[in-house]
Parts: C-alpha cells; structure tokens; sequence
C-alpha cells in the first residue's frame, strides 16, 4: 500500500515537473504478455544507453525531452518490443508493455516423451508442441480441429493417424492416446477418442509423441500420445474470455447449396486461474452451439473444468489436489451423404440419430517430492461416459472407467534416474449395442534416464502388461523402448529411438453389433492384439542468430505393425438372425509398414516493429501392405504420401495478422466397398464417380486479423477455407467450405 | 546402479522368452496339414464349376497354410477360423468381398462349407452355396 502511495506521489512530482519545463513524461507497467506476471528490471531505452528499468512491480517513468524516437522495452528471455513515438511538449502518456516470452524453442521444457520433465532438445523421440495461444489465434474452439491443422498428423472424422499409423477405422478403436494431464481419456466402449471434451481452455501445452509410446501409455498409444497439459495459476490472477460467432458461406458447388437461413456457429469460453496462498484453483467453461453446414450435423456443446491442488504448509514437498473435466452434447453425428449431385451437404436420414452425450472424469491426485531426489506420485481417474440415442435407444451405451497409477522417481546418481510404475484400468461397460463387458488392464512400467558420458542421454524402458476380458486374461505382454540423445554442438541434436507398441482391441472392435441405415456392423469376438513398433533417428537445430530464434527438426522414420485391425466389408455371419449378410467388421487384416521423412521449424523474429512467428513443416511418407515374404503389396488405405502446412503470425503494434497455408496430396485407397460396382451406389450414391474426379489432393488456407484495442482486449476475424476448396475426408466427409467468424476476446 | 541394470534386463529376457506359444487345435491341424482339392461346387444345388459361372475360381487346389494365407482354387489370399472354429473366412483381393462359410464336416478325408450370398438383383433370395473338398 505505502508503495503503491509512493509510486503515485512520485507520478504526481513528475507530472507538475513536467508542466513545468515542458518536458515529455512517460510512465507504465511491463509484464509477461501470456500471464501477466510484472517483469522486474526489464529495460526501457531510447537513445544511446539512455533510459530507465522497471521496479519490483514492473513500474517504470522516464522524463524525456518533446522529439521523435523510438522507445525500446527489453528483458531477458523475451522478445524485445519497439515503440515509435512523437513526443510533444507537456505530453504524459501512459504505455503499458507486455513482452511475449522468447524462450528458445529447443530449451522448452515437456513431460509427456519420459513422464518427467525435461528439455525438448534432450528428447529421444520427435515431439511437436501447440502452444496456448494457438487455439485463440486461429479461432479453434474443437481439439480436433487443431490436432488436424499439426504437421505430420490427420484426422478422418475423429480418427487420428500421426505419420501414417491409423487409417479409417469407421470411429472404433485410436492408435492414438489422449492424455489429459498425463492420464488417459480414451472412451472405454469404442476406445476411441472423445475430442469435444478435451481442454482447450487453461491449457499449458499440448505434447504430441509421435512414434510407439506404449512403454510409458499403454494400449492405444501404439501409434503416439497427445498429452493436453493444464496450466497452472501463475503469482497474479488471470480471467480470460472469449465470444465467436460466425457463419459458413455458399459452398463452391451451387448444387450443395440445401438452407435458406445461414448455417451460424456460437462460442464462447470464460476461464480463470488464481492463486490462494498455496492453493491453486482452476476453472473453466465453453459453450458452443454449431447448426452446422450440412443437414442433420448439429451440435450443442458445454465443456467445464476444475483445477484445484494445494502445497501442504506442513510436510514440505506434499502436494495434493483434484481435477474434473466434464462435458454434454446434443449432436448428430455424420455418417452417409444424401447423393453426390445435390445431396452432400444432406446428411441421408436413414444414418441422422440424435446423440446425448455426457463425459466426466474426476481426478484426485498426491505427490510427495521427499528430497531432491525422490518423487512418489499416486494419481486416479473417474472417468464416465454416456450415449443416449433417443430414436435408438437399443444403442444406448455407459461406460465407467477406474484408473489409478503410482510412479517412483528416483535420481540413483548424478547420471541416472529410474522411473518406476505400476497401473490398473478398470472398464465396465453397459450396452445393447456392445453387451455388457468388462476389462481389467494391470501393467508395471520402469525406465532409466542415464547421461552416459557428457553430452550423451541414453533412455530404456520396459512395460509389462496384461488385458483380462470378461475374465478372461489375455498372454502377459512385454514391451521395450529405448533411445539416444547426443548433443553435437551448443545447439545442436542428434537423436535415435525404437518403441515397441501394443494395442488390445476395444470393446466395439470385438462386440459392437449394429445397423447405420444400409450399413451392418459385426461382431468379432475373435480379434487379436494388434502390435508393432517404430524406430526413427533425427536431428534438432536450434537457432539464435540476433534477434532470430527458433529450431527445426529433421526426422526419418520408420514403423511396422502386424495385425492391424480394420474394418473390412464383406458376407459375415449374423449370430443373431443366423443368417449371412453384408456389412463391416473388424479384422486383424494387414501387416504394415510406414516408412519416411518429416521436416519441423518454428522461427520467431523481431525486425523494427514487426514480431514474426513462422511454423510449419513438410512429411513424406510410404505406407505399405507387406506380406510373409517381406514383399510390399498394396498402399494402406487412407494414407495420403505427402503433406505440409506453414503458420505465419505477423504482429505490428495493436494489429496481427495469421495466415495458415495446408496442402495435402491425394488419398491413395479406400475400402472397396465404395469403388466396387455391386456395392457402391447402394452404400453412398454418386460417390464413385466423385471420387475418380476429385480424389487429387487440395491446397488450403486460413487468414486470421486482429486488432488489440488494448493489452487486454483484443478483436478478430477469421476467414477459413478462404479460396472455398471442396475437400473431403474418408468418404462422403466433405469438409467445410469457407466460413467467417469474428471473435472478442479478453484477458484480465 | 549396474547390478540394478543388469538385474532388470535379465527379468525382462526371461519374460520375452517366457510367453507361451499358441498351441494348434484339432481343426486347425485338420485344415492346414491336407492339400484339398474341390469336389462338388454348388449355388442353389446347382453346379456353379463350369466356365463363367459363380463358383469357377474355386475349382482346383486349396491349401490354408498355418501363417492365414492360402490358395482357394483361382484365389490366392488369407483365411482365418471365427465363432469357435466353426466358420471359415476367406479374403483375397480378386473376391469381391471375404466370404464366411460354415463348416458343415472337417475329418481327415472331407471338407464340406456351406454359406449363403447375397444376390444384388434380388435381395430377398440369396445364393446358397454348397463347397466340398476331398484330400489332394
């Protein structure tokens, strides 16, 4: 309080000074553009070697002389910021700064590659980050939509392939592990991933592992692992919010055209994180109403969460605290288009079922750091799902899932540390469409972090793990990883890995047993594990050359898998009507191997008054079919060979500007069911004959501009799919045209 | 640090070689140690073997090897047991779609599978299909 009368008392003297020998006063604040947090000592200069640093708060005054000059605010770690001034006699301008932090990209610390922290340049395996400010920039409220717009990743309608692992599994089963705060969110009936209820808001990070991490994640993370991180309450509160609206233009193809009111989208988000002495609290809610562009594809949305974890004052190192996620949709999922002539954009009402979805998971945690060098950590999670179909009820499903996990670590010298675990993930599952079942999954884990000689990292790690299915135990399954990091030069890296994965099939693979419109689906009780592993050797270069700071990456890879399970058409057995008849089921059907290149690079620089970020990068890929004989036979279906995206943000004083770039090459198989002449035109109408047309590839593009009226408000309008490309994704999935969308957006 | 290394490699060794190995069945024994040959090849107990007709490809040698693969006349492709060994599915990239059958008698001198295929210009009367192989 007395400061604060001090720092107002001696505004005051400098203010009558001014008005006295009309000299310029300038006087503000400078802090961490992302948090908030004031920065203390960061210097403000003007001419040569003039000016003034900033106090314990991050306040600062200068008394100048009336001229034209350039105002410059620096501080250690962050991107230096410019301000060009005139300055007039007796002026008293208040400038208040936030730097954005200019860590070096390769000295960013991440957890999720080895389940302790660790910097990314000392990583053993490809690792790519989304920062926290990457949703709000590109106006992203769906997770999907930003794992999808990340190099090396794709998406078909939720199912995610990081370099070539997955296909199109028609929504059952991911290769892919989401994480939220290290712990798995996979929905315990169709073992797949429930991406709306994902976090996007108080989001720390997003790690995506690409390569095998079932050592360290278990089933599901065969292909890699995407780890949503929560941040956690920085020294000063922050309270940020957000409202979108916006709506989808006319798609390219007039004919598609099937509304006369626009199809409006709505979002809206309020998140806040505070500090209570040593408790931490977290919290957060998203609303998003989409009437979406298609016919019968609608979505009401609510998302809310709850960070809360407190440092005992009592016993030193204890911490403890609880996490909920939750979340509710009303939504109808698209399945068949109506016809390929003017239908597309209709979803075929005999595949439209309404959907109420509900999602929550409750994670109590405890971790006790004894030393420095012991750290125990004991973590739960309550996770529950439910799918209501109104008109369906006969595939109804619940799922609860119990999960716990305890990890040792321990540093066993100055060289080595051992991480050590052991998991239970208990599923029970209650459902007409699947049956009722249950599954038990006991695994142990232990890893060692060794520095080997200086400069060198070496990692291995080995997982025990056993699924026991309605009682029945499946074989105790053994997996390895192991990997080396050697630091070449100040910054740069070479690294190697080889993982093995692992992945038993999801209740929907072996159970489910439905009818989508013309579409059956089987049962197959008797599908197997599927397993592979994945090895890769790659090079990291950082950079900061002057005001140049950055890193790219260049990595090649290679992965191969046996029994992979897909849905393949064909005549099955109905158990029920003790009848053949045509549909889709699960199979162990292909040995595969994905071989290839991917390039990354983030650059960050300052030239005068422009801030530049560039992102992006490039993937070649070659997926294959392979047989006994090691002879490669056919493409895997829905794999594409190349892909590439570029992220150019542009900051200039108040205004920004965002231009995202995507290019993808064409899909080089699909089920036959969709090109076979017996089957095609009853499955999906017209589809044929588009696909031989427009199955080429597509090049996007996103523009994003802002203006901040103020460092705490900002305004932006976002055009996606700028030049209106028809794409699709699996069949029938045409994605969306252009839409607009304008966004106020606040941080307090 | 090293005893500690090398004892956890030594358990992990132990547990890879520890895994028990699938034991064979009868029927599978059955099916992959004969080289069959087609017998009778019915559709709607009519022969369908002769030149253009439904069943032509899978007339001759049929062999399911013990790895999934095999060759079912004309086709080369994989096979693989379901519902508790009593269907048989057979895949290969010339059939249109894979092809479940039910095995109606596997002995050492006969295979006998019968199923039923859906007929696209009239779907209320599938095919049924009636395949018998004896030892090559």
């Amino acid at each position: 309080m007395m400061r604060s009368i001090l720092t107002l008392f001696l505004v005051l003297i400098f203010l009558n000074a001014s008005a006295q020998d009309n000299s310029v006063f300038i006087y503000g604040r400078v802090f961490d553009a992302e948090n908030k947090t004031p920065l203390v000592g960061a210097n403000i200069i003007y001419g040569r070697n003039q000016g003034s640093i900033s106090d314990t708060k991050g306040n600062y005054s200068i008394n100048l002389s009336p001229s034209l000059l350039n105002l410059t605010f620096q501080y250690v770690g962050y991107v230096s910021e410019v301000k060009h001034l005139n300055l007039n006699s007796g002026d008293t301008i208040q400038l208040n700064i936030g730097l954005i932090p200019a860590v070096n990209e390769i000295d960013q610390i991440v957890i999720s590659a080895n389940k302790v922290e660790q910097k990314l340049s000392d990583l053993t395996v490809s690792m790519t980050l989304i920062k926290a400010y990457s949703p709000g920039n590109n106006h992203i409220s769906d997770p999907q939509e930003l794992i999808a717009k990340t190099p090396g990743i794709e998406v078909l309608d939720g199912q995610a392939s990081i370099r070539g692992g997955s296909g199109f599994s028609y929504g059952a089963g991911s290769r892919v592990m989401a994480l939220i705060d290290g712990l798995p969110v996979i929905a315990a009936d169709a073992g797949n991933i429930k991406w709306q209820f994902l976090p996007l808001e108080n989001l720390s990070q997003i790690e995506i592992i690409k390569g095998a991490s079932s050592v360290l994640y278990g089933s599901s993370a065969l292909n890699g692992v995407i780890n949503f991180r929560t941040a956690e309450a920085g020294i000063e509160p922050r309270t940020k919010f957000f409202v979108e609206s916006g709506f989808f233009d006319q798609p390219s193809n007039k004919d598609w055209k099937w509304w006369d009111t626009p199809r409006v989208f709505t979002n809206a988000s309020l998140s806040h994180l505070q500090k209570f002495g040593n408790t931490d609290l977290g919290i957060a809610a998203t609303f998003a109403f989409d009437n979406g562009y298609r016919k019968l594809n609608d979505e009401k949305l609510g998302r809310f969460s709850l960070r809360l974890s407190h440092k005992s004052e009592k016993l030193e190192g204890l911490k403890y605290g609880l996490n909920l996620n939750s979340g509710m949709t009303q939504k109808i999922d698209f399945v068949l288009w109506e016809n390929a002539i003017t239908g597309a954009l209709k979803h075929s009402e005999s595949t439209a079922t309404k959907l109420n979805g509900t999602f929550y998971a409750i994670d109590p945690f405890i971790s006790f750091r004894r030393n420095k060098n012991t750290n125990h950590d004991l973590r739960m999670r309550l996770q529950a799902t439910s799918n209501r179909f109104p008109d369906d009820e006969q595939t109804n499903s619940d799922a609860i899932t119990y999960y716990t996990e305890y990890q040792l670590q321990h540093k066993l010298s100055h060289f080595a540390t051992m991480n050590i675990g052991f998991s239970e993930n208990y599923s029970e599952v209650l459902s007409n469409f699947y049956g009722d079942h249950q599954t038990l999954n006991l695994a142990g884990f232990s890893q060692f972090d060794m520095e080997v000689k200086k400069n060198v990292k070496l990692v291995a790690g080995v997982r025990l793990e056993q699924n026991i299915q309605d009682g029945n135990p499946d074989e105790l399954v053994p997996i390895f990883r192991t990997g080396i990091n050697y630091k070449l030069a100040g910054y740069t890296f070479l690294r190697a890995s080889f993982g093995q994965g692992y992945r038993y099939p999801s209740i929907a693979e072996k159970f489910a047993s439905t009818r989508l419109g013309t579409v059956k689906i089987y049962p197959n009780p008797d599908i197997q594990p599927e397993s592979g592993w994945n090895s890769e050797i790659g090079i990291k270069q950082g950079l900061m050359i002057g005001s140049l700071n950055g890193m790219i990456d260049l990595a090649a890879f290679y992965s191969q898998n046996k029994n992979m399970i897909e849905y393949v058409f064909g005549q099955y057995y109905d158990p029920v009507s003790d009848s053949y008849d045509l549909g889709f089921q699960a199979w162990n059907s292909e040995n595969s191997r994905v071989y290839g290149t991917e390039f990354e690079f983030q650059l960050n620089q300052s030239i005068g008054m422009f801030t530049n970020s560039f992102r992006g990068g490039y993937m070649f890929m070659y997926p294959v079919e392979y047989k006994k004989d090691d002879s490669e036979t056919e493409f895997l279906k829905y794999r594409r060979k190349h892909s590439a995206n570029l992220e150019w943000i542009i900051r200039l004083g108040k205004f920004d500007m965002g231009l995202n770039l995507y290019a993808k090459s064409k899909i080089m198989k699909i089920d036959k069911v969709f090109l076979g002449e017996l089957t095609r035109e009853d499955i999906m109408p017209g589809f044929y004959d588009y696909w031989l047309v427009n199955n080429k590839g597509y090049f996007l593009s996103d523009l994003v501009l802002g203006f901040r009226k103020s460092e705490q408000w900002k305004v932006s309008l976002a055009v996606k799919n700028l030049f209106n490309t028809e794409y699709m994704g699996r069949p029938g999935d045409v994605l969306p045209h252009r839409n607009i969308s304008l966004r106020l957006s606040g941080i307090f | 640090m090293k005893k500690f290394i090398v004892s956890a490699l030594i358990i992990a060794v132990f547990i890879a070689f520890s895994c028990k190995k699938d034991e064979e069945s009868e029927r599978f024994t059955l099916l992959t140690s004969i080289s069959w040959f087609s017998d009778t090849l019915l559709a709607n107990g009519v022969d369908a073997s002769g030149p253009g007709q439904m069943l032509e490809k899978f007339k001759g040698e049929v062999i399911f090897n013990k790895d999934g693969s095999g060759t079912f006349g004309g086709y080369v492709g994989t096979w693989h047991f379901a519902y508790d060994e009593t269907k048989v599915v057979l895949a290969s990239d010339s059939l249109i779609m894979p092809l479940t059958t039910n095995i109606e008698e596997l002995t050492k001198t006969s295979l006998k599978v019968t199923t039923s295929f859906p007929n696209f210009s009239d779907p209320e009367n599938p095919t049924d299909i009636r395949m018998t192989f004896k030892p090559k």
